[in-house]
C-alpha cells in the first residue's frame, strides 16, 4: 500500500520536472513534445490512481489529439519563442504567495486514500451499488456517464459541436483575408 | 511522519503544477505558450480530482463478483472524462484564435501585437481620422 503511493509521488515528482522545463525552454517543437510528454505521465498517473477510463482518455485525446492540434497550429506559426521586454517578477511573484497559501491550507485536505474521507461517504456508495441493479453495465463509469448523466454527457457533445464550428469558422476567413491585404481592410472597417 | 507527508506530497506537487500553468499564462507573452500554460493548469485539475477518489487497497471502478474489495470511488473519474473532452475542444479553439492573429498581424507575441495597436492608433489620430463614432457627429 506503501509502495502504491511511493510510485505515485515519483510520477507526480517528474510531472514537476517536465512543467519547469516547459518554464525554461523557447523553442516551440520542445514545448509541444514536452506538453505530450507532460499528458502520457498524467496518464500513468491515472491507471495508478484506479482510474483507467480516464487514463485511456487522457492517453489517447490529451496526448495524442492534442499534440496533433499543435503540430498542425505549429505548422504556420513562428517557430521560436522571443524573450518578452516587461518584467515577469509580478506574476511570478503572485503565483508563489497563491501556491503557498494553497500548500498551507493543503493541511486541511484528508490523506490520500483514506476510506473516511467526506468524498467517500456521501453518495458514491448508492452509485455503486445501484449501477449493478438498474442498469446493469459492470463498468460504473460507463454507466454513470451514459445513464445517470446522459444530459451532461449530451450538453458536452453539444460544447465539442460548437467548438467545432467556431473553429471552422475561424479559419475560413483566413483566404479572403489572404487576397486582398488584411491591413487595408482593417482601417476600412475602422473608418466605414 | 514519512508516511503522512507522502500522504500529502500529491497535493504540494498538483499545487505546484498549478502555479506553474498560471504563470505560463499571465507571465508569457507568447500566445502559444499561454495555451501550453492552460493545459497545464487543466491537467492539474485532474489530477487533484482523481487523486481525491482513490481509495488505500482499491480496486478501479468495475463490479466483478469473484473480487471482493472496495472499489475507488467513481463520480470524480466521470466529471474528468466530461472534462477532458471540453479541454481539447478549448484548445483547438485557442489554437485556431492564435493562427487567425497570426494572420492578421505576423506576429502571435503579445508586445508585438499591443505595439503594433498602438501605432494604427496614432496614425489615425494623426491623419485627423476620427477613432472613436461617438464624437464623428
Amino acid at each position: 500500500m506503501i509502495s502504491e503511493l511511493l510510485i505515485n509521488a515519483f510520477l507526480v515528482t517528474i510531472m514537476l520536472s517536465i512543467a519547469i522545463a516547459l518554464i525554461k525552454t523557447r523553442t516551440v517543437i520542445f514545448t509541444v513534445i514536452l506538453t505530450s510528454a507532460y499528458s502520457l505521465v498524467a496518464a500513468l498517473m491515472f491507471i495508478t490512481l484506479d482510474a483507467v477510463d480516464v487514463a485511456f482518455t487522457e492517453a489517447s485525446v490529451g496526448a495524442g489529439i492534442s499534440t496533433i492540434l499543435f503540430l498542425a497550429a505549429m505548422a504556420y506559426l513562428p517557430k521560436k519563442e522571443e524573450k518578452s521586454i516587461s518584467s515577469e517578477f509580478v506574476p511570478a511573484l503572485s503565483c508563489i504567495i497563491l501556491g503557498g497559501i494553497l500548500i498551507w491550507c493543503s493541511y486541511d485536505l484528508p490523506e490520500i486514500g483514506q476510506l473516511t474521507a467526506p468524498i467517500h461517504q456521501h453518495i458514491a456508495p448508492e452509485y455503486i451499488k445501484g449501477s449493478k441493479e438498474d442498469i446493469g453495465i459492470p463498468n460504473i463509469v460507463t454507466s454513470v456517464l451514459a445513464s445517470y448523466r446522459g444530459y451532461d454527457t449530451f450538453g458536452e457533445t453539444i460544447v465539442v459541436f460548437t467548438a467545432g464550428v467556431a473553429v471552422l469558422a475561424l479559419l475560413q476567413k483566413k483566404d479572403p483575408a489572404k487576397k486582398n491585404k488584411s491591413k487595408p481592410k482593417q482601417k476600412i472597417r475602422k473608418n466605414a | 511522519m514519512i508516511s503522512s507527508t507522502i500522504g500529502i506530497w500529491n497535493y504540494w506537487i498538483v499545487f505546484c503544477l498549478m502555479m506553474i500553468g498560471l504563470f505560463l499564462v499571465m507571465g508569457r507573452k507568447n500566445f502559444l505558450k499561454k495555451i501550453v500554460g492552460l493545459t497545464i493548469f487543466q491537467t492539474s485539475v485532474f489530477l487533484l480530482y482523481i487523486t481525491f477518489g482513490k481509495i488505500k487497497g482499491g480496486t478501479p471502478p468495475i463490479l466483478n463478483e469473484s473480487i471482493d474489495s472496495i472499489y475507488s470511488n467513481p463520480l470524480p473519474h466521470v466529471l474528468i472524462l466530461t472534462a477532458i473532452v471540453v479541454g481539447v475542444a478549448t484548445t483547438a479553439l485557442g489554437l485556431s484564435l492564435v493562427l487567425r492573429i497570426n494572420t492578421e498581424y505576423g506576429s502571435i507575441e503579445e508586445d508585438d501585437i499591443s505595439a503594433q495597436d498602438l501605432v494604427d492608433y496614432h496614425d489615425d489620430i494623426e491623419t485627423g481620422k476620427s477613432v472613436d463614432f461617438k464624437f464623428k457627429q
